[in-house]
């Protein structure tokens, strides 16, 4: 299945730790906690999804929803993605990478969400 | 001896229930993911066969009709360089293949959340076609990759 978990870094940024695998079940199952987890207060949101197998669309609509409710409250978000991996190709083919910045790091992408 | 790679492919077929749904979804995917293992489909292969399939079960399911049973069926060919999936239904003639393809959202604002399934399944797929036969709907989608 998926699971979804987080971590404040002082007053800023919110880390989010997703793994599994984001199919319309495992999207299902953490799409409203990652809402909520991106709702605040903290402006910098990094999304962890080194550890997902492959992203399926409906996980991918969770994310930009998610980037939505981050940017509409003045804060960014960034995503950490393998460079080679599945999850890249799914970001790729629907333009998502052009949307939210990924990063194949975790220091990069905290970088660009604090920045 | 032979060459394997120049065997035919072997095929495995799976029937969803009459009442497809996420759980049903989950073990139609799990039953792909152990038949990739045992028959030693690459694991980036493997992956996207798994997204794909989750995309055309997800697309079948929600449009496929729901006044009667759809009878979804997928059949699996495996060889050296390929693997494919097949996944039919006996819902209405409809070839998702010829829906206009998608342009790029510009901006995060214009970006929709849904109806992305189809250029996922175009981008990933190395095979990808599509057939009415014997009155039902046949999609196959599938990857290749260099022989060991």
């Amino acid at each position: 299945m998926s699971t979804i978990r987080y971590d404040d870094v002082g007053q800023d940024l919110r880390r989010i730790m997703i793994s599994g695998q984001l199919d319309k079940p495992g999207a299902d199952a953490i799409a409203t906690q990652l809402l909520e987890l991106a709702d605040g207060p903290r402006k910098a949101v990094v999304v962890d999804l080194s550890g997902v197998r492959f992203l399926a669309s409906v996980g991918i609509g969770a994310l930009i929803a998610s980037a939505k409710r981050v940017t509409g409250r003045g804060g960014k978000m960034a995503l950490v993605v393998d460079a080679r991996s599945t999850v890249r190709m799914s970001l790729e083919a629907t333009g998502v990478d052009q949307l939210i910045p990924v990063f194949a790091g975790i220091s990069e992408a905290e970088k660009a969400a604090l920045a | 001896m032979r060459n394997r790679a120049h065997l035919p492919a072997r095929s495995w077929t799976y029937e969803l229930s009459s009442h497809a749904n996420d759980a049903e979804m989950r073990r139609a995917s799990d039953w792909l993911d152990a038949t990739c293992r045992a028959k030693h489909v690459p694991n980036e292969q493997a992956e996207r066969l798994l997204l794909c399939l989750s995309e055309v079960l997800t697309n079948v399911i929600q449009h496929g009709g729901t006044t009667q049973p759809i009878a979804l069926c997928l059949e699996v060919s495996i060889d050296r360089r390929e693997a494919s999936v097949t996944v039919s239904d006996a819902s209405r003639a409809f070839d998702p293949l010829s829906m206009p393809r998608r342009t790029k959202p510009q901006s995060l604002a214009e970006a929709s959340t849904n109806g992305m399934g189809l250029q996922i399944v175009r981008r990933c797929s190395d095979i990808l076609h599509y057939r009415h036969e014997g009155g039902r709907n046949h999609l196959t989608f599938g990857m290749r990759w260099k022989a060991q």
